[in-house]
């Protein structure tokens, strides 16, 4: 998988979510990008119950339709010190979460996705998705992959060049906040870098009121 | 531009789909019995003739087994779950594996049949199952060869005790093992989705081949534990 980046597009005072997302499908198309197919990332969260003791630990259970056979998982755990935890497991983790649910319940109110359609354009690949919490609209998210690089910081200037085409001044000329932690923009870019993206934009989606 | 309106289903829309036509193998059927050190080499060479995998040598494997276990809520019974690494092969996938309590069943019923989970993991499953409340019961190393016949796996092992004193050493203390018995374990197994029965009989079947070198059989383990 190349490098990804995933941005929040601020929904406009005079439109909606949907009306945001179609004007951005609009401006990609005029580009020349060819759609390929619907996309699909979701996220369910479960935390742990009175009985284990200490601080609740959140589980965040996420799956993505460009991994289909990968189940990824996000163990928070307060510590100390605070840690996340991430794990990679096959299709069949579902079950084993299912086995659990006596110990770690699954908050179904707070379970999101980001739905939309997957648009293939020269050497990237782009889809423009819309966030719902409970059918609730909560934004709208953009992510962009340049599949010939899985080095961020060898293609930040060519993504932020082709972002900021359709995207406008919503893309700063830094980095985004994800891969300026650690060594980020140095180290091969893998499929969770993805995730961990999505769960980041979730759970700032999560603390803004219903819009 | 014309919008395709295939929605994508969600993962936990097909592990149900998938559940309901009965396509998920989360069925194990199994049998176990054991044979001296001294008689080994004849079983081996007896599965050599039987099994399908035999091509060239014979398919070995080192694994190391870690037990651990989740207490529920309301001090019910534990959840288990155990974590297997290749030691001979170190960028594979580790396995975590749910099992659920076994059905030793009546005498109609060829082998014990117990719910089996395997997932595949990164090597970060251990860390993640601390974080999340488990505690590491037991482990131990097992070495031995793996035959195929079908859709049957039989493994004749041996069971190894992990020296605790060694395993700040960079080999973890894997180089110097110490066995548990002076014997092999050996069990014949298959995964498959439930109500496929038949495949029990097929065991029962190739177990027969094999005796009486060594007797496959079904071990019920509560009576092991509570003693006579």
């Amino acid at each position: 998988m190349g490098v990804t980046i995933l941005l929040s597009y601020p929904v406009p005072e005079n439109k909606t979510g949907p009306q945001t997302a179609e004007l951005l499908i609009k401006r990609i198309g005029a580009l020349g990008a060819v759609q390929s197919g619907q996309f699909l990332v979701d996220c369910e969260t479960f935390s742990s119950g009175p009985t284990m003791g200490g601080p609740p630990r959140t589980v965040h259970v996420l799956h993505n339709s460009e991994q289909p056979a990968a189940v990824f998982a996000l163990l928070e755990s307060p510590g100390p010190p605070p840690k996340t935890v991430p794990l990679v497991a096959d299709g069949l983790f579902d079950l084993l979460m299912l086995k659990m649910s006596s110990i770690y319940a699954s908050k179904k109110q707070t379970r999101m996705e980001a739905r939309g359609t997957r648009f293939e354009i020269a050497d990237f690949l782009v889809k423009i998705g819309t966030v719902t919490m409970s059918s609730n609209f909560k934004g709208v998210l953009v992510e962009v992959e340049y599949r010939p690089c899985f080095i961020a910081g060898n293609c930040w200037e060519l993504m932020r060049e082709f972002m900021q085409s359709f995207l406008g001044s919503v893309v700063q000329n830094t980095p985004p906040p994800y891969f300026q932690v650690h060594n980020r923009l140095n180290d091969v870019y893998q499929p969770l870098d993805t995730i961990q993206q999505y769960l980041d934009h979730f759970a700032s989606y999560r603390k803004v009121a219903g819009l | 531009m014309a919008m395709a309106q295939q929605t994508v289903n969600t993962a936990i829309d097909s592990l149900t789909a998938a559940l309901k036509s009965n396509i998920i193998p989360n069925q194990e059927y199994f049998l176990q019995g054991s044979i001296l050190d001294s008689s080994v080499e004849v079983l081996l060479h007896r599965l050599r003739g039987l099994c399908d995998n035999v091509d060239t040598n014979l398919e070995t494997f080192h694994d190391h087994e870690m037990c651990f276990s989740i207490r529920g809520p309301n001090n019910t019974q534990p959840l288990q779950l155990r974590v297997r690494r290749s030691l001979d092969h170190n960028g594979m996938p580790m396995q975590l594996r749910y099992i659920g309590q076994p059905e030793i069943g009546d005498k109609s019923r060829p082998t014990v049949l117990r719910n089996s989970i395997d997932i595949g993991t990164s090597n970060t499953v251990v860390e993640f199952l601390t974080e999340l409340g488990c505690r590491k019961d037991f482990e131990y190393s097992a070495k031995g060869y793996m035959f195929r016949k079908g859709r049957m796996k039989i493994t004749v092992f041996k069971v190894f005790k992990i020296d605790e004193t060694r395993k700040m050493m960079s080999s973890g203390g894997f180089d110097a093992l110490s066995p548990l018995t002076h014997s092999y374990l050996v069990e014949l197994s298959v995964l498959a989705p439930s109500g496929q029965d038949a495949i029990a009989d097929d065991m029962r079947c190739f177990a027969e081949q094999l005796r009486p070198l060594v007797q496959l059989e079904k071990i019920d383990y509560k009576r092991l534990v509570h003693g006579p």
